[in-house]
Order: C-alpha cells, then structure tokens, then sequence
C-alpha cells in the first residue's frame, strides 16, 4: 500500500468534500432500506384493515424516506465527483512537480509517451480510488451494520443471516475474485502505456519512418499491441461483470435464506407475520449496493499499479539547486578546474580534467569535432549537471552551492536543438519576457531577420512549420528580449545562410560588447577577434589560446585552418 | 455514427442474445415477484407453516438464479460488443494517420493525437456496454411488468401510463445537453494531453527561461478545467436522475395510495393483488430510470465518437498513390514541370520549378534561408504532394506507382532527422529494410565516421538510444541519418544541408563517402555552405520560393548577384 500512501495523502486534501459524501450516501442508503421496509410493513398493515391514521402516518414516512433518499443520492454524487476530479488534479500537480527537476535526464529511462499515458491514463483510472475504493465500503458497513442493529430488534437470526450475507458479499467473494486476478501477468495498465508510448514514436518519427516505408510495419506492430490491450481489457471487464453477478447471486441466495429464516421463525411462533413482507423488502435493498463490493480489490489492484507507475519514477538522478544567489546582472564569469564528467554507458569519460576559465566580458569560442565534447561544456556551465571530479565556479562561488534559477536569470542561451511550444510566435517569445508587447516583439523580429513573421503566427509542436533557419532565428529572438549579459551560445547559426549568419553576427557582437559570451562554432571564419579559443578533442581540452598564438602553434587548429581554405577556398 | 450502426448489424448475433436475455430476465423478475407475493400471502394471510411454501421457495431460488445469470450475460456480451467498437475505430485511426502526408497531418499534434487514439476512443467504451444493454432491457422488461401489472389491475396500468409520458421528457432534456458537453469534455482532455506532452519536450527551454515551475499551474488549470467541463456532464445526468427518481417516487406513492383505498376502503382487492402489484411497479420504474442514466451515458459516448470519427473523416490531404511497379536497374529520370507548392489556403508559395534530372546527376539547391528548399526536397520525395504541375518519373507521373514502390529507392536524410526510441544497429538498418548483415552495417557506420563512437560504447551497436536511451550529440545524429542512406545505397538521395552541425575533419570524410554514393546515385543536395555544391552539375538557385537561377556554378556566379554574394561572402572576402 506504500505506493498509495502520496495518493491517499492528496485524497485527505478534500475532507470536507469526502465527509458530504459520506453522510450523504449512509443518508440515501438508510433511507432506500427504511423506504422499502415501510412499505412492505405498509401492504401488510394494510391487509389487516386498521384505523385510517396508522396508514396515513405510514405513507407520510414512506413519502418523506422517498424524497430524503433521492435528494441524499444527487446530493451524495455531487460532492463524490466533485471531490473525485479535484483530487485527479492534485494527482496530476504533483506528478509534475516530481518529473520537473529530472527533466531532461528522465529521457534517458522513459519516453515521453509512456509519461503521457502516466499523466493521462493511469492518473484518470485513480478515480476509482476515491468513488469505488474509499468510501462506498464505508457507507455500505454503516447502513449495513444499522440495517442489523434495527433486525436485531425483531429477531437474532436474521441479524446473523444480514451479517454472514455482508461477509461473504464484501469479504468472501471479493478475495477469490482477486486470487483469481493474480494469475493474468499482464497488466492492463503497462499495456496502455506501451501502446501510447508507441503511438506518440510513430507520430515524431512520422516523416523518416515515411521515407523508410516502415510506416506499414509500424502500424501492425500498433495493431498488435492494441489488440494485446483490448484483449487484457476486455478480459478485464469480463472479470468485473463475472465478479458483480457471482456477487448478485450471493445477494439474492442470501434474501432467499432470509424468506426461508423467517418463515420458519413465524411457523415457530418468533416473529410476526406482520414483519415478513418487511424483511423481504428490507433484504432485497440492503444487498443491491453490495454488487460493485466484488470489484473493489479489483479496483484497488489497479490503483496500487496506477500509483507506482506515478510516483515511483526513479528520483534524483537530477541535480539538487544550491541556495546562494548571484549578484544580479552583470557579465558573469566561469572557471572550469580539472572537470571530468561521463555518462553512464560510455566506456571513456565525455569530458576529462577540462580546465577553462572565462573571466567576465571575455569573448571564448569553444571548436572541436563533433561529438567531442563541446554541448556537454555547456550543459555543465548552465548548471544542469555537476561534475563527477574537478570544479566549477561561477564569479567565483562554487556551482553546486549556486542557485540554478540565478543562473539561468543571467545567462541568455541557445541550445544546439531549440524547442518551440505549440502556439504562436508571441507565445513563444512570451516565455522570455512577459510583459513585451507587440511592438518590441516586432522590433525584435525584425532584428533577427524574421519580418515575415508576425507574433499571430502560428507555431506547430516543435516548430514544425518553420525552416530550420527560421527556428534558430527565432531562438535568437527569443533570448534578445531577456535583458542577460552573459551568452552561451551552441551553434546559433548552422543552418542559416552566409550573408544572413554575417548580418546577426554582427548586430549580436555590437549587442554583447562588454558581455560574457561562449560561442560553440565549426565555422573557424571570423574567430580573429575572440579573446580565447578553446579546442576540444575527445573529451580533453587539446589548445587554448587566442587565434594567433594557435596559429604560431602549429596544432590542431592549424591544420584545420590548412584544411578550410583547401576545401573552401 | 454509421459505422456503429453497420457495426451493430454484424454483430447482430450478439445483440439477439442480448434481446433473448433480456426476455428472460422480464419473465423472472415477474416470477420473483409472484413467488415472494405467494409466500408472504401463504404465511402471513393464510397462517401456513413452512410446509405450505416449499414448493414456491424452492422455485424462487431456482428463478432468482435464473436472473443473475442472465444479467450476467447482458453484461458480457456488452462488453464484447465495447471491445468489437473499440478495436474497429483504434484500427481506421491507425490507418489514417499512416495514410496521411507530412508536411500538414503527420507529425503535428501528437499529444492530441494520442489522446484522441487512446482516451477518446475509451469514452466510447459505454455506448455498447452500457447504452446497447440498457436500451434493450427497457424496451422489454417494463413493457412485460406493464401487461402483468394491466392484467392483476387495470387502475395502476392507467395510473402508470398518466405519468410515464414525463420520463422520456427529461430524456430528452438530457439529450439536447450532454452530447455536446461531452464533446467539450473530450476537447478539454485532447487539449490536456497536447500540453502534457508539449511542456514535457520543452521543459529544459523551459527551465532556462525560468518558466518552468509556473507550468504547473497550466497544467492544474488544464486539469481543473478539465474537471469542470466533466462536472458539466455529469450534473445533467445527476439532476435529470434526481428528477427521474422524484416522478417514479410520485407514481409509486399514487399507485400506493389508490391500493390502500381499494384494499380498505373499498375492501374489492386482496392482499396478493395489492402486494404483488406493489412489488412489480418499483421493477417498471426502476428500468426507465436505468434507461434515464444509460441514455446520458449513451449520448457521452457518442459525444466522444463523433470527436473520434470526425478525425478518421477528416480530408484527405495526403498524396494518391497509384498501384505502378518501379523497378531499376540505375537511377530513373526525373523531371519536374512547373512544379509548385503551397502550404494551407495562403502559406508559403514555392515554384514554379522545372528541371530535367537525368540519371546519376548531382542537382544542388541553393539559397537564403526560408527560401523554400526544404519545401522542394518534400515534393520531389514524394511526402508532399504537388499543387500544380507535375514530377515524372521514367516518363510517368510520380503518383501513378506505388508508395513503397517509389520509397524504396529513395534516401532523404532530413534537417532534424528523428531517432528512434530502439538500438543503435536497429537504428541504421531502418534504412535498409531491416535485411543487412553486421559487416554491411559497419561499412556504413565507417562511411558516416561514426565507427570509433561504437567502439567507445559499452554495448556497441546494441546501446539503446533515443527516447528511454542514450542521447547523441548533435553531429552524431547527423551522421547516424547519413549511415542509414549509406547502408541502403539507394538510386535517389535528397540531402538536406548534410553537413550542418559537423566540423572539416568530419565533413571531409563524409564528403568521401557521399561521392562514392553518387556514383550509382542521383543526388540532390541543399546547401548554404556553398563549397559543398560547387561541383554539382547543375544548381537551382531559389529566392522567396521562387527559381532565381538555373545553371553551373560558373554560369550562376556570372549572372545571378545574390549567388555572387553568397559564394563570395563564404570564402570571406568582401564583395561591394
Ligand atoms: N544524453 C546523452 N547520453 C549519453 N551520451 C551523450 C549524451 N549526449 C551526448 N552524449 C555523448 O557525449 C559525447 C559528447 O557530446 P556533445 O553533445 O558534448 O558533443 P559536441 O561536441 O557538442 O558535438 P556536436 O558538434 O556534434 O554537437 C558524444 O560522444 C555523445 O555521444
Ligand atoms: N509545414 C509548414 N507549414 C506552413 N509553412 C511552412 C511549413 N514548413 C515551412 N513553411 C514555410 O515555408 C517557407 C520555406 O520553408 P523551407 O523549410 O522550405 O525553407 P528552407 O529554404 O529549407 O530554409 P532553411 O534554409 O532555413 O532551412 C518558410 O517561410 C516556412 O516558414
Ligand atoms: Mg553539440
Ligand atoms: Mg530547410
């Protein structure tokens, strides 16, 4: 149960909710067996011919149990639903709050599909925690164990019978449905998750799985897994129906035995034959609700596997925020001592006692072969990730004890992949600077080559309706209206065209005069006027220095001078 | 809604086991009733003993056993008939979606899409488990309680007909409603899922901009929102229930009333009569209220359905394909006419293009950013479809062959190739329909330079990647696009900007390999790094969508300024 435990914890949010529910449903529940009951002793009151008064008191009490247990019912599913839905979204909160500090590393172990079918799907089926799990049991045991106290009155027998017919209803029959429940390995839960988890894969990977004519193969492996669900589904949901009639023919021997009870207690001289029609009536409502009861720890199954799919996401492989503020605004400075860092499957380490300094207001362009290293660098600057050995500082203060969002307050940055949200531009450019209006946005685009787009445009999941360079554009929009001063920059222009890269280039430089800036490159053209070049290869810091002293080096840098102008010319 | 009726139709079989059952199920809830009616009346009017009611409560058991099992089989054979509506609309959804093309319907959307494919289609679940069942029972069990009630006492019978008109009256009432609240419901869900999914890919943009603890407000919005619309539903169903139960209330307590009158009063019925009578009207209510509760669900479902079919009817705008064959010997020859392209009713406008692409020639494109060469890439592949003009293709229209037909001689490596969430290896032979050997495969990965990457993996070729694996860096995922061309060696490759995101040293031995692959190849490569494509054999110079020039690159040096500037401004030397 420890899995439920965050859910139950949510659920207790909204007491007030689940004590209406409570109240109301014992209410409606007592009143349908009080409504029945008096009308069964009403007809056979009635058969006896007795003073008018008596009827008509009768009737008032069956009218007045009739409208008590309608308005007990509406009111009972209100708030039982209202409570249920407002849970979900607390669910649904936190689930969040946990994924957000692993993020990106959470990738690395889910797809982002599994966690939608997580957030959606297994969040959804937590409503029948609250509205068949948690409290329907506790208003069926009061209305029973009341039912029994009022038959104890008339008679101990049949209080015994109401008794056994509850266990064997809500205790007996419900635990076979589970052992037999056990056996089925698959869950009905993972099955949704793997088939979303699919179906979200098949729609990124749309056009290359187009071109790869995999789109076919794709779809009837879909339809495999579908058909897995829908079977485990549908077994499930014969299971439960199996489960509600066993539990209906449970019910219904149970009234019989009261029939029978009674009977024989009235030929024995026990209990009024008045009270028979009563009893039967009286029998057959008691046991109705108790149908779903077969299916509680069916439900309750589900909810422990919906709830471990939720919150048991493996925690803190991300990194903990340390609480020291910058100094705000202003270039920030770096220094990188001895920093080695890997991933878990690599067999050498992605970067390898790398020692860089970046004084504040220092130009440093980062160029090296791909792969070797240099996004890392960036990642590490940006405080997403520490170090396995070495140190990073900024102004001086030790990363690890720096609050991330300081950093992320001061640094204006572009990843190699910029991710666009589903929207418009203005939504977009929004994420940088709330309170920009239409006219700084335009004044902006403009800058950055962008006229054509207004802030109305659309936007699609992931940009998909912009060229490759119009996304790197936009990305540069984006960071031009955060008033930073310290630019980490991976690749900003790689799949803009020459004339349009040197026309940012140069409005950016007059920008970042006096700021920090980072410009991972593979274009070794216009790195003349950097402060400091740093060269990455596999991982290890191989040159630093400025362009003329790698150049009188003679190294790697050299050579790849010698072999641009051989391929360009 | 069609498809569910025809649906229905097929699965007539079950449907008459569930008409069958429900006859039954009538004719035992009248037994029961009668039985209880005869024991109650042997004991308590009569004063008999056990004795005198053996044989009825002998046959009660056997008539109360009867009724569970057959509502048990009213309940099973609903859920088969869910499962059967179910599997049938998840397939025609699938096979839209693989149907559709990949500039407007693919790839867009997904949260939605999935939220559509898994949730929507769930809500659905209730119309035959639930509504089906439900309609059936109360079209013949009420109407069997009401000739039995007729038959014992014509008064309640008149009783009954006086009030019952009112019940399907708020039926209707529930109708109008919920459909088209439900309908927003799913909207919301759809809705929810799309952002789920949207916030989750971007949540490191996110935190960089230090939004991201403020998404968990939009996300409890969502959610919230989300409940509110659900509420919305159900209110209509608790009201018009609360109302149901109010009126079969009043009538039961009518029927009552004018029992209690006939029983003493008037002293012109007996006990049995008023009692059995008494038991059966309850029954009759019951069903309708049932139906009551059954229709909202029924009208929630189809709310859900008709968002659901709507999709899979969505127009098309994917490309015809026809049923040619295509099979090559060396690179077919292509020739677009006056080719164009837009996007939606007034996007982009690319073309008119024409260009005789004769085999194994090497075609670049060339121009500004959002000029429009991505766009030209996506028609000559065949993953848009042309708006005026034609591409042939052997001297056929493209659209006269068969998708896969044409596909497979196709490589496109694209400006954000997409790794899939599976093994390095399965990654690669993706390209290559899956038949190649491990040496193929290292052939390739040495071509796309991406060998030594292998080598320094704990697992090789075998290191999971993508979503739930390994991430690569961006080059990698580049050159990993490129492998997947090289292992294929197809007759046509469409290379958008191939060596975006690479250095020299990388690009020179990718270079190597792509020369080799134009061997046998017609090859068609955009470009800005202009030194790339100098060699081409012919370069389409694209402005604003539009052709600016067409020729070699000596021709287009001399003639188009734009072209100059480009080239020039890439050796770094400044032109006035
Ligand atoms: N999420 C990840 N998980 C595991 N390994 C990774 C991950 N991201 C990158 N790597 C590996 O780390 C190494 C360095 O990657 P990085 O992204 O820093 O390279 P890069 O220098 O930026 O290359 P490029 O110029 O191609 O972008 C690569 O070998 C890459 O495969
Ligand atoms: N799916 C789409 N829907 C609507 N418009 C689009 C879509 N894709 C691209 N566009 C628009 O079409 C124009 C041309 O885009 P395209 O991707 O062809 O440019 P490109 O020449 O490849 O540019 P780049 O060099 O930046 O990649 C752009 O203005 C872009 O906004
Ligand atoms: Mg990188
Ligand atoms: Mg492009």
């Amino acid at each position: 149960m420890k899995e439920l435990r965050t859910v139950l914890a949510l659920v207790a949010r909204e007491k007030k909710d689940i004590w209406f529910s409570i109240v109301f449903g014992v209410l409606a529940g007592l009143t349908t067996v009080g409504l029945f009951g008096a009308s069964g002793y009403l007809i056979s009151k009635a058969a006896l011919a007795p003073p008018l008064y008596t009827l008509i008191i009768v009737i008032a009490m069956v009218k007045l149990f009739g409208f008590t247990r309608a308005l007990g019912r509406y009111v009972e599913r209100l708030f039982s639903h209202r409570a249920t839905f407002t849970i979900l979204s607390h669910i649904r909160t936190r689930f969040f709050e946990m994924l957000e500090p692993e993020v990106p590393h959470i990738f690395r172990k889910y797809r982002s599909g599994d966690l939608l079918a997580r957030v959606i799907g297994d969040v959804e089926s937590l409503q029948n925690f609250f509205l068949r799990v948690y409290y329907p049991p506790i208003v069926l045991v009061i209305v029973f164990l009341s039912t029994m106290i009022f038959t104890t009155f008339f008679s101990w027998m049949l209080a015994l019978l109401f008794f056994l017919g509850l266990v064997i209803v809500g205790v007996v029959i419900p635990f076979i449905a589970t052992l037999k429940q056990r056996k089925s390995q698959y869950s009905v839960r993972e099955g949704r998750g793997i088939l979303s988890t699919k179906l979200a894969e098949w729609l990124y990977g749309f056009r290359d799985l187009k071109i790869y004519q995999k789109q076919e193969e794709t779809e009837a492996d879909l339809r495999k897994s579908m058909e897995t669900y829908e079977a485990a589904h549908e077994r499930q949901q014969l299971q439960m129906a199996g489960g509600e009639g066993w539990n209906l023919l449970a019910s219904l021997t149970a009234t019989w035995a009261v029939v029978l009870v009674s009977v024989w207690q009235i030929g024995a001289g026990e209990l009024d034959g008045i009270f028979l029609a009563m009893f039967i009536m009286i029998s057959l409502m008691v046991f109705e609700d108790a149908g779903p009861m077969a299916n509680v720890p069916r439900h309750l199954e589900d909810n422990r596997n919906a709830a471990e799919r939720l919150f048991s996401l493996p925690g803190q492989t991300g990194r903990h925020s340390g609480d020291v503020s910058l100094e705000p605004f202003g270039p920030l400075s770096f220094s990188m001592e001895n920093v080695t860092y890997s991933f878990p499957e690599s067999l050498t380490p992605v970067l390898q006692d790398a020692t860089i300094s970046f004084p504040a207001g220092s130009k440093t362009a980062i160029v090296g072969a791909s792969g070797s290293g240099k996004s890392t660098i960036q990642q590490l600057l940006l405080s997403m990730d520490v170090p396995e050995a070495g140190r990073i500082k900024v102004q001086d203060k030790d990363m690890q004890r720096v609050s991330q969002e300081s950093v992320w307050k001061e640094v204006n940055t572009i990843l190699q992949e910029s991710h666009f949200f589903y929207g418009t531009v203005r939504d977009n450019l929004l994420l940088a600077d709330e309170d920009a209006d239409d006219r700084r946005m335009k004044e902006v685009l403009e800058r950055v080559k962008l006229p054509h787009l207004s802030p109305e445009h659309p936007v699609e999941e992931k940009g998909g309706n912009l060229s490759g360079g119009e996304k790197q554009r936009l990305a540069l929009a984006r960071i031009y209206l955060k008033p930073a001063r310290t630019w980490i920059l991976d690749e900003p222009f790689s799949s803009v065209d020459v004339l349009t890269e040197r026309e940012l280039m140069q409005d950016f430089w007059e920008t970042a005069v006096h700021d920090t800036v980072i410009l991972i490159s593979h274009n070794l053209k216009g790195l003349e006027q950097m402060d400091n070049i740093v060269v990455v290869e596999q991982g290890q810091v191989i040159e630093k220095g400025s362009y003329e002293e790698l150049m009188e080096w003679k190294g790697y840098f050299y050579r790849m001078k010698q072999l641009e102008n051989t391929l360009i010319g | 809604m069609k498809e569910w009726n025809l649906l229905l139709k097929k699965e007539w079989k079950k449907v008459s086991v569930i008409v069958l059952a429900a006859l039954l199920l009538a004719v035992s809830i009248i037994g029961q009733g009668y039985l209880f009616v005869t024991i109650v009346d042997r004991v308590f009017v009569e004063g008999g003993g056990l004795s005198a009611v053996l044989v009825p409560l002998t046959l009660l058991l056997g008539v109360l056993w009867i009724r569970t099992g057959v509502s048990t089989a009213i309940a099973r054979t609903g859920v088969r008939l869910a499962s059967r509506a179910k599997r049938m609309m998840r397939e025609r959804l699938l096979h839209k979606i693989s149907g559709a093309s990949v500039g407007e319907s693919g790839q867009v959307e997904a949260g939605r899409r999935v939220s559509v494919f898994m949730d929507a289609v769930e809500e659905t679940d209730s119309y035959f488990s639930g509504y089906v069942p439900q309609v059936i029972q109360s079209l013949i069990v009420p109407l069997f309680l009401f000739v039995t009630i007729a038959v014992i006492h014509l008064n309640s019978a008149f009783i009954i007909l006086a009030t019952s008109p009112f019940i399907p009256l708020f039926y209707i009432i529930i109708g109008m409603k919920t459909k088209e609240k439900s309908e927003e419901k799913v909207e919301e869900m759809n809705e929810l899922s799309g952002k789920f999914l949207d916030i989750l890919q971007g949540l490191t943009t996110l935190k960089l901009f230090r939004k991201a603890k403020a998404q968990k407000e939009t996300i409890e919005t969502s959610s919230l929102r989300f409940r509110d619309a659900t509420m919305e539903v159900l209110k209509t169903a608790f009201v018009s229930s609360l109302m149901l139960e109010l009126i079969s209330m009043l009538s039961i307590g009518l029927i009552a009333l004018e029992i209690a009158l006939q029983l003493i009063i008037f002293e012109n019925m007996n006990f049995f009569t008023a009692f059995f009578i008494l038991i059966l009207a309850p029954e009759f209510y019951n069903y309708l209220k049932q139906l009551g509760f059954a229709f909202h669900t029924g009208r929630t479902s189809m709310g859900a359905a008709s968002k659901v079919f709507e999709e899979i009817n969505k127009p098309e705008d994917g490309m015809q394909w026809g049923e040619k064959e295509l099979s090559l010997s060396c690179p077919p020859h292509i020739v677009l006419r006056d080719a164009t392209h837009r996007y939606g009713e007034d996007g982009f406008y690319t073309g008119p293009v024409s260009v005789d692409l004769t085999p194994g020639k090497n075609l670049a494109i060339a121009g500004r950013t959002g000029s429009g060469k991505s766009t030209l890439l996506h028609l000559i592949s065949g993953l848009m479809p042309v708006k005026e003009g034609t591409i042939e293709v052997e001297e056929e229209d493209l659209h006269e062959y068969r998708e896969d037909e044409w596909m497979n001689h196709v490589s496109y490596i694209s400006q954000d190739p997409y790794i899939f969430s599976g093994t390095l290896k399965e990654n690669i032979i993706i390209g290559a329909g899956g038949r190649s050997s491990p040496e193929e495969v290292e052939t390739a990965l040495r071509k796309a330079g991406l060998y030594e990457l292998t080598q320094r993996l704990e697992d090789g070729m075998n290191t999971p990647l993508g979503e739930g694996g390994r991430g690569l860096s961006g080059g990698e995922k580049q050159r990993l696009a490129l492998a997947r061309a090289f292992l294929k060696d197809p007759y046509i490759v469409l290379l958008d900007e191939p060596t975006t995101g690479l250095d020299l040293e990388t690009e020179r031995i990718l270079s190597e390999s792509l020369t080799e692959l134009s061997q046998h190849a017609t090859m068609i490569t955009v470009a800005h790094r202009l030194h790339t494509i100098r060699e081409a054999d012919e370069i389409l110079f694209l402005e604003d969508g539009r052709v600016a020039g067409q020729g070699t690159h000596e021709e287009l040096f001399g003639t188009v300024d734009e072209y100059r500037r480009m080239t020039t401004a890439s050796q770094g030397v400044e032109v006035q």
